[in-house]
């Protein structure tokens, strides 16, 4: 199931902070369930050895004890000393049976905590001097561990050998309940222990992983047109990549830069041939002027729109940059006041919000605003106004003027590419205002048309503000 | 008026010439920055405006704008460049321009932008400079005295054209002479003389005045 088995895998591959703390976990608990394994093993083979310690300990001091008198009877010279042998079913129990002669015979000689049960062991013969271990059910269907040997005592010479199986058993439960508390015991701690560890564990990734944090809010800055380059130390692992980071941005920088040069260039070295011609062709009769001049106009707004584009598309792909909007309009009033000089128009930039930054390219910010202003004063009779609003992150200018306006059919039409509103005559390529609205567009923005309150054209562009 | 144009490329420079020599303008010519910006800062060859192209060899014509207006140079600039970004502009015009245009241009309208420059730096709103009945319009190199249109030669006009935008004011023979001829022409103070004594009999009596030992001062009767 390829589908089954990616969910986990991507999760794993997306979050480093997680892939550690799966790792680290996996082996603390791996670590406390072998540890508490180990100990509880250990634990309980020694506590089954001092058990079977103990139960050999009785059974030679029951051998000790054994005597057969001269009508060949079994009986004990001294009783034993464990007083839990005195009390019934107290759980520790001794039994001698006679193997030879007359096998058979249980219970021969019992200690008084069996009352009326016998143990019964599997058939077994242990050789002189073994001891051996069972599992049996005692009374009240305890399990109980029992060892056994076998003695041979042929002390009364005109009798011969006569045999007996020594057998002492006690519960199995003396043997578990410590073992029971022990890992509990254990269990507890190893847990207390593995909480600790994987706390610890979780705060070193933590603080481990905080510098990728202020990685992620350095590049959010840069984003956010907060900041040029990656700011602040890392630690070693990640410096290397902040500068070559930084020198990405830097170089992306330069490239732009550079292709903006080369659109100049390409636009110098295109336009004055074109000049030429057309000054040439101009004011000539015959239709091969009519020709070349109004081919000359087309290849214009060609290399007019492209370069446009191709600046454009070059600017935006440049992160981190910022520019103060008051300067940008401040200079273009100054252009405008001169080279529109002939029209005596009032021009007015209101001064509120001015204070506000632009998140994007200085000269991206210039031709946007430019081509506008630049309408604005073509169209206006005698007015036009300028004012900035900051709403959330987003800078609204408005740019209004008194002129005829364009109709609501229209406005759609001349944001589209080489479109003119009309043919009065106002030199203007017909550009200004699709090549601005792309520009806007690239950056997140938009240009809007409404009615102006002065009596003409409305222009609303709205851009994204830097924080 | 004197027009100094600084344009590299020669074909676009002499189309400058011929369509601003045929407006009345005296043109003088300079193709790269370092000569323009010497033949600009010539104290005794004033022009009444500049056509400055930016791209220019040797010295670029922000650095040519920035030097004249740093020595004291005001005289009416119209920056004619390919260069079309706002970037550019803005910094053309707090460089000290007074206009910017961009090429691929109409011949027309760089005429009527340098008529404008000089027009404004004379202190004149209208393109119809006024003296009593004389009426030039600059806009056509017409003059007209009480509605009739003149025919004037083109020194002669040129001798008017500049009184007309100095009324009131005397200006002196050689002023006239920086202002109607190119630097490389033979001069001869003598024909100025000969056009003011021309223009007088084309005129009203008494339009122009000789301020004896000044020169020459247009009034209106």
């Amino acid at each position: 199931m390829p589908g089954g088995g990616k969910a986990p895998t991507i999760a794993l591959r997306g979050s480093l902070r997680l892939r550690l703390l799966l790792g680290t976990l996996f082996w603390i608990v791996a670590s406390v369930m072998v540890a508490g394994w180990a100990l509880g093993g250990l634990f309980r083979q020694h506590v089954a050895l001092q058990f079977h310690a103990e139960l050999n300990t009785h059974l030679d001091q029951l051998a000790a004890h054994l005597a057969v008198d001269a009508g060949g009877r079994a009986s004990l010279t001294a009783a034993q000393s464990d007083p839990r042998f005195s009390k019934p079913y107290s759980g520790i129990y001794w039994q001698i049976d006679r193997v030879d002669p007359a096998p058979g015979a249980l219970g021969l000689l019992r200690s008084r905590s069996l009352w009326d049960d016998v143990l019964r062991l599997p058939a077994d013969t242990p050789r002189d001097g073994e001891i051996h271990q069972h599992r049996v059910t005692g009374p009240g269907q305890a399990m109980l561990g029992a060892v056994e040997r076998v003695v041979m005592l042929d002390e009364v010479p005109e009798q011969p050998g006569r045999t007996f199986r020594l057998i002492v058993a006690a519960e199995e439960r003396q043997m578990v309940e410590p073992v029971e508390r022990f890992n509990g015991m254990l269990w507890l701690a190893l847990g207390l222990l593995g909480g600790g560890l994987a706390l610890v564990a979780v705060i070193q990734v933590l603080i481990a992983l905080a510098p990728l944090r202020r990685l992620h809010a350095a590049l959010a800055a840069v984003r956010g047109g907060g900041a040029h380059r990656l700011e602040g130390r890392f630690p070693a692992e990640v410096q290397p990549l902040i500068e070559d980071f930084n020198s990405v941005l830097a170089q992306n920088a330069e490239v732009v830069e550079r292709a903006r040069t080369q659109a100049g260039n390409l636009a110098h070295a295109l336009k004055t041939p074109l000049s030429v011609i057309a000054n040439a062709a101009r004011g000539k009769p015959g239709e091969l002027a009519v020709l070349v001049g109004a081919q000359v106009e087309v290849a214009r707004k060609q290399i007019d729109y492209h370069l446009s584009r191709s600046r454009a598309a070059a600017a935006v792909r440049v992160p981190g940059a910022r520019t103060p909007v008051a300067p940008v309009l401040d200079g273009l009033a100054r252009v405008m006041r001169r080279i529109h000089a002939e029209r005596n128009l009032d021009l007015v930039v209101h001064r509120a919000s001015m204070s506000a930054v632009f998140r994007g390219e200085e000269q991206d910010l210039q031709e946007m605003l430019g081509n506008l202003l630049d309408n604005a004063c073509k169209w206006a009779a005698r007015r036009v106004e300028v004012s900035l609003a900051l709403d959330g992150g987003e800078l609204c200018f408005c740019l209004d003027d008194d002129g005829g306006g364009i109709a609501v059919a229209e406005r759609e039409r001349v944001l589209n590419r080489g479109e003119r509103a009309d043919e009065r005559g106002v030199p203007g390529t017909g550009l200004g205002l699709s090549i601005v609205d792309d520009l806007a567009r690239l950056y997140g923005g938009r240009v809007e048309l409404t009615d102006s309150p002065l009596g003409g054209l409305r222009v609303r562009l709205l851009l994204p503000a830097a924080a | 008026m004197r027009v100094l144009v600084v344009e590299d490329e020669p074909t676009i420079a002499a189309q400058l010439a011929e369509a601003l020599g045929t407006a009345g303008y005296v043109v003088d010519l300079a193709e790269n920055g370092v000569d323009g910006h010497f033949q600009g800062s010539d104290e005794n060859q004033p022009f009444d405006a500049v056509v400055l192209d930016l791209g220019l060899p040797r010295m670029d014509g922000l650095t040519v704008l920035k030097k004249w207006r740093a020595a004291g140079r005001g005289m009416p600039v119209l920056i004619l460049t390919a260069r079309d970004n706002w970037h550019e502009k803005v910094a053309g015009i707090d460089a000290g321009a007074d206009d910017y245009l961009t090429k691929p241009f109409h011949m027309e309208e760089l005429l009527a932008r340098v008529r404008a420059l000089i027009r404004r730096a004379g202190g004149h709103a209208s393109a119809e400079l006024v003296c009593g009945e004389v009426v030039l319009d600059t806009r056509y190199s017409r003059v007209t005295v009480g509605g009739q249109t003149l025919t004037l030669t083109s020194h002669e006009y040129r001798v008017l054209d500049y009184l007309m935008h100095h009324p009131g004011q005397i200006v002196s023979r050689s002023d006239l002479i920086e202002h109607i001829y190119a630097q490389d022409f033979d001069r001869d103070s003598n024909t100025v003389e000969v056009f003011i004594a021309r223009l007088r009999k084309k005129l009203p009596e008494g339009v122009i005045e000789t301020v004896r030992g000044l020169g020459y001062r247009l009034v209106a009767p």
